[in-house]
Order: C-alpha cells, then sequence, then structure tokens
C-alpha cells in the first residue's frame, strides 16, 4: 500500500552543491516531494516537526548538530539515508537502523537504491513509520524488528569510548545544547529526566540510567536514586536524618543523598 | 683464554730465565696468576667511562689511568703472591724466599703495561660504539624527515577532501557544467602543486600561498558564502624559504575545526609578516564556542610541527593559542632568502 504513496522527503546537508544534488536526482521520481532543505542541525529538527517527512537524507559533519544527534532528538524519526563522504560512520548509522549509507560522491542509481530500500521498508512496517523496521543486512531473517533504543541513539552521537560532551533537548521545534560544564545536576521524573543548568530546566524523553551511562563518573556522581549531580556544584553535605545526608549546592540547593550515593561520593572526592 | 694461557707459559719460561725455578713450580704459578690477569684487566671498562676521552683533559686521564694500573697491578701482584705462598705450602717444591719476592716485584711491574694496553683496547672500541651511535642517529633523523615528508604528503591528499570535492563536481554537472569544468582544472591544478612543492626542500612562502589559494577556491565551493578569506601578506616576506605544504594543512584544519562548525561560516585569517630576522605567519579562524574541542586538529598540529623540524630549523616554533571564539597558529620560522639559501647550496 505504501508503494503508491508519494514520498515525502527532507535533505539535509550543510554543503548547497550536496543539497542540489539530491534533489536533482530526486526529480526524476515523479511519486517523491521534497518538503525542504536544511543546512544544518536545528534546522532539520525544526523542519522534522513542521513538515513530517517520510524520509530524510542526512549528513554527519554539520555545524553545531551532528546527523546522529540530530536523530537522537526526533521522536519519531523518519526514514534516514546518511550521505556523507566519511565511510567510519556506516557501523554506527546501521546501530541507529538507518535505511541506507550513501557515500560520496555517489549517482543516481545508487540513490534510486537506496530509494527502492526505504520503500521496501516502509511497506514492511505497513504503518508508515520505517524507524520500526531492522536494516537491510538483516531483513532477510525474520527477526522481531525493534526500534532503535534511546541508549544506542545517544551511543551513536558520541565518538566512540568517550562521555558525552554535551546534551541536547528538544522544546518543540527548539533546541537547546547544554555543555556538559553548565549542567549542575539531572533529576529522575517517571520516563523522562529534568536537566538542571543555569539555572533553568529541560525535560527529555530518557531515563535517568541511560543519562548517567554518558556521563563521566568523574564528574558526575549519582547520589540518589533520582538525582546524578555534578561533583564541582556540591559546596557541602550535611546529615540529614538518621542514614541519609543532604547535599547542598553552591546556589543553595538541596538533594537527597542515600547512603550508597554518599559512599559513591566519597570515592569520587 | 688461550691468549691468556699462551701468556702464563711465556710468563713462566720467563720467570725460569730470571731466577732458578722448577718447571713445575713456574707453570703451576704463572699460567693461573696470567689467567686471573686477563680478569684484573678488565677493570679498564669502568676506568674508560669514568675517563672518557672526548671531555677530559689529557692530563687527567693520564693520571687517572696510571692510578688505576699501578692499583690494579698491585691487586694482581698480591694476589699472585698468595698463590705462590699456598703452592710453596702445599710443598710441591722448594722455592726460596727471595725468588717469591723477585716474582712478586716481576708481575707487579708487568701488569702495569698490561692494564694500560688494556685500557687502549677499551678506549679504541668505545670509539668506534660511539661513531657507530653517531651514525645510527643520522640515519634516524633523515628517516623521521622522509616520514615526515610522507606523512604531510597523506595529510594534503586527504580523501574526504577528494571525496566532497567530486561530490560538488557531481552537482555542478547538472546545475552549472562551465562551473563543473573550473572545478576540475582546479582540483588538477592544486593535486598537480601539491606534488610538485612536495619533492622539494624548501619553497618560497609565494609558492606556498598559490597553493592555498587553490585550495580555497575548492573550498569555496563547497561553503559558499559561509566561507570568507582574508589574506595580509608583507610583500617582504613572499619571498622567504618555507617548507613545503606547510600552510595548507592549517587552513584545511580552520575550515574543518572552525568555519565548517559555525552556522553563519566565518572568515579564515592568513597572516605573514617579516620583521628583522624572523617570518611570522598566523592562520586565525573562528570557533563555535559550543563545539568541544576536536582531536583530530591536534594531528594536523603536530603533522605541521614535524615539518618545521625535519625543515631543520631550530629556532621554528609552532603556537596553537584557543581564545573563546577564536583559533589561532603561530608559526616563527628563521626568515631565509630564495638568494641566501641559493648561495648555502
Amino acid at each position: 500500500m505504501a508503494d503508491a504513496k508519494t514520498l515525502r522527503v527532507l535533505i539535509v546537508d550543510d554543503e548547497a552543491p550536496a543539497r542540489a544534488l539530491v534533489r536533482e536526482y530526486l526529480g526524476a521520481h515523479a511519486d517523491i516531494e521534497v518538503v525542504g532543505e536544511c543546512a544544518n542541525g536545528f534546522e532539520a529538527v525544526k523542519a522534522v516537526s513542521e513538515h513530517a517527512p517520510d524520509l530524510m537524507f542526512l549528513d554527519v559533519q554539520m555545524p553545531k548538530l551532528t546527523g546522529f544527534e540530530v536523530l537522537e532528538l526526533l521522536d519519531p524519526a523518519p526514514a534516514v539515508v546518511f550521505c556523507t563522504a566519511y565511510d567510519e560512520f556506516a557501523l554506527k548509522a546501521f546501530e541507529v537502523h538507518a535505511v541506507d549509507y550513501l557515500l560520496k560522491p555517489f549517482g543516481r542509481d545508487r540513490l534510486a537504491e537506496a530509494l527502492g530500500r526505504v520503500r521496501e521498508r516502509l511497506a514492511a512496517s505497513g504503518a508508515g513509520t520505517a524507524a520500526a523496521v531492522a536494516p537491510p543486512e538483516t531483513s532477510a531473517t525474520p527477526a522481531a524488528p525493534t526500534a532503535p533504543s534511546a541508549a544506542a541513539l545517544s551511543a551513536a552521537a558520541r565518538a566512540p569510548g568517550q562521555f558525552a560532551e554535551r546534551l541536547m533537548v528538544r522544546d518543540g521545534a527548539l533546541v537547546h545544547v547544554i555543555p556538559i560544564e553548565k549542567l549542575d545536576y539531572v533529576e529522575a521524573q517517571d520516563d523522562y529526566v529534568a536537566i538542571h543548568a543555569e539555572g533553568k530546566s529541560w525535560l527529555k524523553h530518557q531515563t535517568l540510567a541511560e543519562l548517567e551511562q554518558s556521563l563521566d563518573p568523574a564528574r558526575f556522581v549519582r547520589v540518589h536514586r533520582s538525582y546524578v549531580v555534578n561533583v564541582e556544584r556540591i559546596a557541602r553535605i550535611e546529615p540529614y536524618a538518621k542514614d541519609s545526608r543532604v547535599a547542598i549546592l553552591h546556589d543553595g540547593r538541596e538533594l537527597p543523598v542515600s547512603r550508597g550515593g554518599y559512599q559513591r561520593l566519597r570515592e569520587r572526592m | 683464554m688461550l691468549a691468556w694461557l699462551l701468556a702464563g707459559l711465556l710468563l713462566a719460561e720467563f720467570l725460569r730465565l730470571i731466577g732458578p725455578l722448577p718447571v713445575s713450580h713456574a707453570h703451576a704459578f704463572a699460567v693461573p696468576a696470567m689467567l686471573v690477569c686477563g680478569f684484573v684487566v678488565l677493570s679498564a671498562w669502568w676506568a674508560c667511562r669514568r675517563y672518557p676521552l672526548v671531555s677530559t683533559p689529557p692530563l687527567k686521564v693520564l693520571s687517572g689511568q696510571i692510578g688505576v694500573a699501578l692499583q690494579a697491578s698491585a691487586v694482581w701482584a698480591v694476589g699472585s703472591l698468595l698463590w705462590e705462598l699456598v703452592l710453596v705450602r702445599l710443598g710441591d717444591s722448594v722455592v726460596m724466599r727471595a725468588d717469591i719476592l723477585r716474582n712478586f716485584g716481576v708481575l707487579f711491574l708487568i701488569g702495569i703495561p698490561l692494564y694500560l694496553l688494556s685500557a687502549v683496547v677499551h678506549y679504541l672500541v668505545l670509539a668506534f660504539e660511539a661513531a657507530h651511535e653517531a651514525e645510527r642517529r643520522v640515519l634516524e633523523s633523515q628517516v623521521s624527515t622522509r616520514e615526515a615528508e610522507v606523512r604531510a604528503l597523506r595529510a594534503q591528499l586527504n580523501p574526504h577532501f577528494l571525496f566532497n570535492s567530486l561530490n560538488s563536481i557531481n552537482s555542478l554537472v547538472g546545475s552549472d557544467p562551465e562551473g563543473a569544468r573550473r572545478m576540475c582544472e582546479g582540483l588538477g591544478d592544486f593535486l598537480r602543486r601539491t606534488l610538485a612543492l612536495a619533492a622539494r626542500d624548501s619553497v618560497a612562502l609565494s609558492e606556498e600561498l598559490a597553493l592555498v589559494e587553490r585550495y580555497l577556491a575548492i573550498e569555496k565551493v563547497r561553503f559558499g558564502e559561509r566561507l570568507g578569506i582574508e589574506r595580509r601578506v608583507d610583500e617582504s616576506a613572499l619571498g622567504c624559504r618555507v617548507p613545503p605544504l606547510l600552510l595548507q594543512p592549517l587552513v584545511e584544519n580552520a575550515i574543518k575545526h572552525g568555519v565548517s562548525g559555525r552556522l553563519e561560516g566565518g572568515v579564515v585569517r592568513i597572516e605573514a609578516r617579516r620583521e628583522g630576522a624572523r617570518l611570522g605567519i598566523v592562520v586565525e579562524n573562528p570557533v563555535d564556542e559550543d563545539a568541544p574541542a576536536r582531536a583530530g586538529a591536534g594531528v594536523g598540529l603536530e603533522n605541521v610541527r614535524r615539518r618545521l623540524e625535519a625543515f631543520g630549523a631550530e629556532e621554528a616554533r609552532l603556537d596553537a593559542v584557543r581564545e573563546p571564539g577564536v583559533f589561532r597558529v603561530l608559526l616563527t620560522l628563521p626568515a631565509r632568502d630564495s638568494e641566501t639559501e641559493g648561495s648555502r647550496g
């Protein structure tokens, strides 16, 4: 049923000639509608929430947000075909369930092949959410298709073996980038985390455990079941009740510290 | 070992010549004594390192070595004396006290030249080793110079730059065929110049700037309005000699880690100035405040630093400064003109 449907496509690349090329190639396909072009990740996040495209051609290295960081911010994300001159991101691309990976320079036929894969995936998922299908390599096996986990997405957005340098939060069509050194503390709130930095706070759809994994344990300590705190922000720790303490931050805010949290803190400080 | 054994027999004959000694006693005494001597003179190994010929005044070498010779010889002669007394006590033959004392004196006198001979041999060995070491170091520095050149060339022909450029050409073929041709020409020209410059030991700054010019023209197609360029180069600096492929990696870094990471792009500034005997070059670019410091930039800078070292300019240096919003690389080189380079020739 998806075969007859017109595909709505977004082109994201910071280089104008690269966007023009994809647009030109797509011009040969009658069932494709280009809904927009974006020159950076911020524009891409905004355009996806405005146009809800079926497919996104996505560059990896762009100003402010990389292609992987853009994906981390989109929920649900459209089907993705990466376009880049770098082959080293291919593995990561399939971890975040990209449909295809085009290496620049690529020709018309290669792009047509990618479109074919996108259609296959959209057809297989039926409902039209491409994110719920396995990558092409594994599509031969009847393994249950799953969407990439939030942890896989956020891991893909970082360099391997490194901790996050910054956190991205989406607020409607707006994207906030929070450098890690400005982060005060993070608080668990059901399926969300509240990220507190510079006197403001943002909600992000992620569990505290997932977020904690991306943070450098030398700088951020889980002081309580619901709190991870930037060690540099702690002014002092005072006893609160039997077996529990309270961490007082430089700005006067108080966070509960559990017994285990106190032990972890003592190890770090 | 065999030599020392023969020397022992010789010594035995000699001792029998100058004094009446039983043959068996002479051999039992002289052969082990000479073998021990072989070990004692090895002390020159230590003494020769303590008084190296190059850095010690000759008089001190002489007095030092003679001192060691006397001590070594005395130790040997005393040891031998004790051995001879043991032999006598064991009663293998009758030996006069005067003969024992004479043997002691002879050994002491022979020990000194033997030790000094050993010292000379050790000095020769040391000198040979030093020469060998120096040769190895020259070879090593030649290899590292070549390595630096190869690395610079490889960095120069960054495949991603080529892939992206080809992608731009691919795009222009559809929208602007004339522009595509110009870019093919520009890319070819850039690559040809790169290979030509890489084959030389030094080039004029003007040639380096011309290469950078070609490079920027190609990148300008990719980045369009986002990439700005500002040059301030003194006329007098243009003729200065620099290592080839010095500037282009810096400009590439400025774009890759600076301008391309900013939404609004930015201006790459290139400055070159001659101040007396020094040539100062600055490559500066704006950086995104939120962007974390990229690890890749360090490798590029390290390459340039190696190029400077391989150029043999000890006064040459590279300083990288990151200020809020700006990244700046400063190169300082001795200002050598093309003419002086020719006369060095």
